[in-house]
């Protein structure tokens, strides 16, 4: 239940049904029966904080504890916000409607860079000083998990806990040490101390950064018996693992409204410019039957009429047709749509393409992310034209008429023949619809070229790599456009200007933290939307901090440097990420995990594909 | 296929969910109630649940219709305690029934209003203004149609209404021109009058209590 305050003004908001609560199977809990009130943030609007998987798991899973409660915030609207704030009411959690700064964790999902500055706005509407520093007490403790937390140090500054790698199993140890320094009266400096000796849990606060003359990191140095490396949390058995059965069903359409269940984490592949691949690695597999458990209990809980089967490479998934064979006569007597996002064009049998034809259909999407077969040497994306086409033939023979290819610009060794390269292949597309036998009669193809820019993350072989400044990747977005001669191939392209920001703290270090507060203090929030993003606010803020943003971004990095996120361990060693890295230079590619073990490191995680490989050289 | 009536009650946070979800959310309900919904034979089937008189935004109501249509029979009472035990808090079947009425003969409705002031001496103010504003017979105020944004007159589509105060409260019983023909808003008849006196509320529950055809003759 909301603040009642709110009486007055809901009305007046855009979509109110985003402030209020009251969903079907959201859990309310009264505060007095728990020990612990987990406050769980999504640094974005409702719509796209309640797509989210992570904070469905995250949300049954401490709500399924007797001691604790979980409550979802999002970032309201800048209309709601502007209420909330001439009128003094704080941001609350919609279950009890109850402030969260009287909450013991407010737990943040950092999902991309661009919501840092959500992260301060929401902290300061929930009436608390946004750095850790300034917030004395034990409670609200400030944690934060997501991708974006395999490098902290931009968020140094605010965040309290940051718990790289799976948050399963480390939300519950977490809880259970906060409730037990709250029952003694800890002071916030001896919790922070604890639970820095809990596997995967990192306490900013706790190292100490210096810095060389040339702004480089000189040395990271932990306090307080803080570990030198901290491991990312992995969770070996995905069976075993705790995953929801229910989700909170929304009453605004939201960006994604489904059944949505994890097959596998981890990727085999090693594509060098994906971050998830690497960071999430090893791939952990989920058995057939559980997956289809868990998706008939969340259709049958929720209603759902659409399941998307989730993973980073789902034709990867070993378990895949015994999966679509045994659900698929239930899906379509219950009218229930099969969606498979993320399947590989190399490896996808026709006999499945064709399973799945019976449900209604959605689009086709392929991602050969370069153009040229150099350049997807260099990126390690192990597919060929005659992949792509093969599979586009088969595709247009049942049916489809639109294609959807992803691309990206800016890679390392990019030159205007590789850029042209994706125009060519766009076209070659369009080519193989017109002859192909069996085409839809009496309709035209349809090529919808996605267009993105690199950005080099930390934990991939491309984290030296030199980002393209905006003006540049303008310039590259223009030539191809200029190399597309049909208009049955459409371009659509990002500003470049959100990548850039992007790649600035995605590699940052925490000298940014002063950067996010002035910006955000200058009116910058939902920077990830175009429409938000102020381009001269950010520029400003970095000029007053006295910091060069190309720093980051536009600067080839010395593989001997000592990187800010260089503590953070995801399995993944930096002598291999470096040899991937020269390897791309040499246009060399490297297998999968199933054709042959490249000792990336994450075998010391244990689990999955690295056992079964292990199993069969034995 | 079996044409069914159902009659939902729609009262507390619920009632900040707009028509088109509402339909979302009545598709997903029937669903996990294992009512088996007869789906539309086109390209994309969906299936066929009709809203036919959709409440505006913020606004409850006591006896709403909702037309359905089954794969096969299923008694009345089993429809209505299978979808009973699955809706979430807020909605609730209070019957069904045979569609025995076409929507088109719907021409008016009854609503109870009830606007929280910020004292007594407001809302006795607003109570006397609206009820003699009213009574006048007229009260412009922008209305937008299918034709664009027109000025009318409010009461040429208010059949009664009465307004009285309860200490800081007003309560307004009013019969309003509600269909497809010819079609007013609470809540916008309220906002007018509230923008007459320049009166703020603190709290507007609008309540549509019940629906009928020409001579009052409840719609069934």
């Amino acid at each position: 239940m909301y603040p009642e305050i709110l009486d007055k003004y809901l009305m007046k908001v855009q979509k109110p049904g985003r402030y209020v609560g009251g969903e079907l199977n959201s859990i309310v809990k009264r505060r007095e029966d728990v020990d612990i009130s987990y406050a769980f943030c999504f640094p974005d609007t409702y719509e796209i904080g309640m797509s989210h998987l992570g904070m469905k798991i995250l949300y049954s899973l401490v709500n399924a504890r007797d001691d604790a409660r979980c409550e979802r915030v999002f970032a309201p609207d800048t209309d709601m916000e502007a209420i909330m704030r001439e009128h003094n009411i704080p941001l609350y959690a919609l279950e009890s409607g109850e402030p969260i700064r009287d909450f013991d964790i407010i737990g943040f999902t950092m999902q991309y860079e661009l919501s840092y500055t959500n992260v301060l706005n929401m902290l300061d509407l929930a009436g608390l000083p946004v750095r850790s520093g300034e917030r004395a007490a034990l409670t609200p403790i400030v944690i934060a998990g997501g991708t974006c937390v395999c490098n902290s140090e931009p968020m140094a500054d605010f965040f309290d806990i940051t718990l790289p790698g799976d948050g399963e199993e480390v939300t519950n140890e977490l809880i259970d040490l906060l409730k037990e320094y709250k029952a003694k009266g800890a002071s916030k400096r001896d919790f922070l101390i604890a639970a820095a000796q809990i596997p995967g849990v990192y306490v900013p606060s706790l190292y100490e950064v210096e810095y060389n003359d040339d702004c480089t990191v000189r040395s990271v140095t932990p306090t307080c018996g803080a570990p030198e490396k901290v491991i990312k949390r992995n969770v070996a058995d995905l069976d075993k693992m705790f995953a929801p059965e229910k989700f909170v069903v929304p009453f605004l359409e939201t960006v994604f409204d489904r059944t949505t269940v994890e097959i596998f984490r981890g990727c085999i592949r090693g594509c060098r410019f994906c971050q998830a691949g690497f960071l999430s690695r090893p791939l952990r597999e989920k058995s057939p039957a559980e997956v289809e458990r868990q998706c008939r209990a969340i259709c049958e809980s929720s209603g759902y009429d659409e399941i998307s089967l989730c993973s980073l490479s789902t034709s990867d998934y070993k378990g895949l047709e015994e999966l679509l064979t045994n659900m698929l006569p239930w899906a379509d007597e219950n009218s229930i749509n099969v969606a498979l996002p993320s399947l590989r064009i190399d490896n996808f049998p026709k006999e499945l393409m064709e399973k799945l034809n019976t449900v209604r259909r959605s689009g086709l999407t392929f991602a050969p992310e370069a153009g040229t077969q150099r350049l997807r040497d260099v990126i390690n994306k192990n597919i060929y034209e005659k992949d792509i086409l093969s599979t586009a033939a088969q595709a247009f023979a049942g049916g489809w008429t639109a294609v959807k290819l992803y691309f990206m610009i800016g890679l390392p060794t990019e030159t205007n023949e590789d850029i042209k390269g994706i125009a060519d292949l766009a076209q070659a597309v369009v080519d193989e619809f017109y002859h192909c036998e069996n085409k839809p009669k009496g309709k035209s193809v349809n090529v919808n070229i996605s267009l993105a820019s690199l950005v080099p993350k930390p934990f991939t072989p491309f984290q030296w790599e030199a980002q393209d400044k905006p003006d540049v990747l303008i310039e590259k977005q223009d030539y191809l456009l200029s190399c597309i001669r049909t208009r049955k191939v459409q371009l659509s392209r990002h500003v470049p200007w959100t990548s850039f920001l992007e790649g600035v703290f995605a590699r940052g270090d925490r000298r940014l933290g002063k950067v996010i507060e002035t910006a955000w203090r200058k009116g910058c929030h939902f920077d990830s939307w175009e429409e938000h993003l102020d381009r001269e606010k950010w520029m400003q803020s970095f000029e007053e901090c006295g910091i060069d943003p190309f720093f980051y971004t536009a600067r080839v990095r010395s593989v001997d440097e000592v990187l800010p996120w260089d503590h953070m361990d995801y399995g993944v060693t930096k002598k291999f990420l470096i040899n991937e890295y020269h390897k791309a230079h040499r246009g060399e590619t490297t297998p999968s995990c199933r054709e042959k073990c490249s000792n990336c490191g994450a075998a010391r995680l244990n689990g999955g594909v690295c056992n079964e490989f292990r199993k069969t050289v034995v | 296929m079996n044409s069914v009536r159902l009659w939902y009650k729609k009262s507390g946070l619920v009632i900040y969910t707009s028509h088109l979800d509402m339909n979302r959310c009545f598709t997903r309900a029937v669903r996990r109630a294992g009512i088996p919904l007869w789906y539309t034979e086109g390209f994309n089937p969906h299936p066929y649940i009709t809203f036919l008189l959709p409440l505006p935004l913020g606004q409850g109501g006591e006896r709403e219709p909702i037309d359905i249509r089954l794969e096969k029979e299923i008694p009345f009472e089993e429809i209505k305690s299978r979808l009973n035990s699955v809706l979430p808090e807020g909605l609730e079947i209070v019957d069904v029934t045979e569609a025995v009425n076409k929507v088109h003969l719907i021409t008016h409705a009854r609503y109870l209003i009830e606007i929280g002031f910020e004292n007594d001496g407001e809302a006795e103010g607003f109570a006397a203004g609206a009820q003699s504003v009213i009574d006048s017979g007229i009260l412009n105020a922008q209305k937008r149609s299918k034709r664009g944004i027109n000025t009318v007159n409010l009461c040429e589509f208010v059949d009664s209404f009465s307004a009285v105060n309860d200490g800081a409260a007003v309560r307004i019983d009013t019969v309003l021109a509600t269909g497809t023909q010819k079609n007013l808003n609470a809540g916008l008849l309220i906002d007018a009058l509230c923008g007459e006196f320049g009166a703020e509320a603190e709290k507007i529950s609008i309540l549509r209590k019940e629906i009928y055809m020409d001579n009052k003759i409840i719609f069934e």
